[in-house]
């Protein structure tokens, strides 16, 4: 009878472990499936505010460029290339990769368009302008500091889908990679310049 | 041995490498007080008020705003450095995000002013951009840091104070805020008046010390990049005057908003 009891007991005492097992091992399929949603989570919301910068720059654009069109009328190469890659970035819809090539490029145009006032001196003494000019500046850095954050989370995502259990559970949550915001060769140069 | 020292070595080229690649990062301590004078351009008159009126501004609206000068930004894009250093300090209260830091980097010649995002609403880029240019800028080109530094920032802060529909008492008289609207014309015509204004008020009797009191400022420190402006000797010895401090962020957010220029 004593015997008994004691079987009853290691049997119970197995069945808490395999039951604790069983927990940790729940709890540890959550936690790396939730990882693998808060990424994706992390990495669009950070997408979304890089995307109302880019936005915020697409309307700036039209009243930029009509009050550069007065003083260059000739520049018209560049205004064209302007709406063309703002057309661009619409066709682009949901597509990362489409909107970051479109927005890289009018990046490129726009700097032209700013540095026209370096040829066009009438230019810089309208207030009208350098308060555009001031809004832009402030948008591209907004850009920036998006862009830095996006890449970042985008980084702790991506790593994650490679990863031996995370690639595990990116493909049961249904995350996949994405795209980087790289920064064009032309933006990177083009740091402040320092006059002294 | 040698093998382990040649792997040490190896790993702290990589290190080095990589740490001047990404440009390294903004890394200063949390300020003690509001003002923080690296460069040591702000007098104490000037530093003394400032710190009472932003210090007020905390405690009655609380925006945490910081003004910091340093010698150099150690290379790195100022807009790079105030981010960094507004996310780390974490300006403002959580969810209100009003958290505002100016910075001057003297040797590099460069000025920005951080908006948290809270504040974006009415301290627009524009607005900023017009403070720097037609109040700050002029005072930094005849090298009166100070002055430039109190009369653009005291601009900003009463702003911030009206719309939060708060009085400072610690608030000296300055024009009203020189922006107009967007209309064309000289753009000397702006920052004439005001000029004219703060000349009349400040530059007699107002302040005790004319502009020749920071002479002996503005000429030294010019000695190339010194780091992130460590320059020994950290401002003047009285800070706040019974104000206390700067009590740490509250954990602001900034979205890059704000505008920045040089001189």
């Amino acid at each position: 009878m004593r015997n008994f009891g004691k079987t009853w007991v290691i049997l119970i005492a197995i069945l808490i472990v395999i039951l604790l097992i069983g927990l940790g091992i729940f709890r540890w399929y959550v936690s790396g499936y939730n990882k693998a949603v808060n990424l994706k989570e992390g990495a669009d919301k950070a997408w979304a505010d890089i995307d109302s910068a880019l936005q915020r720059r697409l309307d700036l654009i039209p009243n930029l460029v009509s009050t550069v069109k007065g003083y260059a009328e000739h520049e018209k190469e560049l205004f064209e290339n302007i709406a063309k890659s703002r057309e661009k970035y619409f066709q682009a819809g949901d597509n990362r990769a489409g909107k970051i090539e479109a927005s890289n490029q009018l990046s490129g145009f726009l700097s032209r368009l700013l540095m026209l006032q370096e040829r066009y001196p009438d230019l810089k003494a309208n207030q009208g302008f350098l308060d555009l000019q001031s809004q832009l500046e402030g948008t591209e850095n907004r850009i920036n500091v998006a862009r830095t954050r996006y890449n970042e989370a985008a980084r702790l995502l991506n790593s994650y889908t490679k990863q031996f259990f995370g690639s595990f559970f990116c493909r049961k949550a249904g995350v996949e990679p994405v795209e980087y915001f790289e920064a064009t060769e032309q933006a990177k140069t083009e740091v402040p310049k320092v006059e002294f | 041995m040698q093998q382990l020292f040649t792997k040490l070595i190896l790993t702290l080229t990589l290190l080095s490498v990589t740490a001047t690649t990404c440009y390294g990062q903004a890394d200063l301590p949390t300020p003690r007080n509001h003002v923080e004078d690296y460069a040591n351009v702000i007098n104490d008159a000037d530093e003394r008020l400032l710190n009472g009126v932003l210090k007020e501004l905390e405690q009655k609206t609380g925006a945490q705003y910081i003004i910091l000068t340093v010698l150099s930004t150690g290379g790195m894009p100022i807009e790079q450095f105030s981010i960094e250093l507004a996310e780390k300090w974490k300006l403002g209260v959580k969810g209100k995000d009003n958290g505002m830091l100016f910075v001057l980097a003297k040797n590099d010649r460069r000025w920005r002013f951080e908006v948290g995002y809270g504040l974006e609403g009415f301290i627009t880029d524009q607005y900023c951009s017009r403070i720097g240019r037609d109040v700050l800028v002029p005072y930094l080109r005849k090298g009166d840091y100070s002055s430039g530094i109190y009369e653009s920032n005291l601009r900003i802060v009463q702003r911030i104070a009206t719309d939060a529909g708060v009085s400072l008492t610690g608030m000296p008289k300055i024009t009203p805020v020189p922006v107009r609207d967007r209309r064309r014309g000289l753009p000397c015509c702006s920052a004439l008046p005001v000029l004219i204004f703060m000349l009349l008020i400040f530059g007699g009797a107002g302040r005790g010390m004319g502009w020749w009191f920071f002479l002996p400022f503005m000429m030294g420190g010019f000695g190339g990049h010194g780091g992130y402006g460590r320059s020994g000797s950290f401002g003047g010895g009285s800070f706040g005057g019974g104000f206390g401090g700067f009590g740490g962020g509250m954990g602001g957010g900034f979205g890059g908003g704000g505008a920045s220029g040089g001189w």
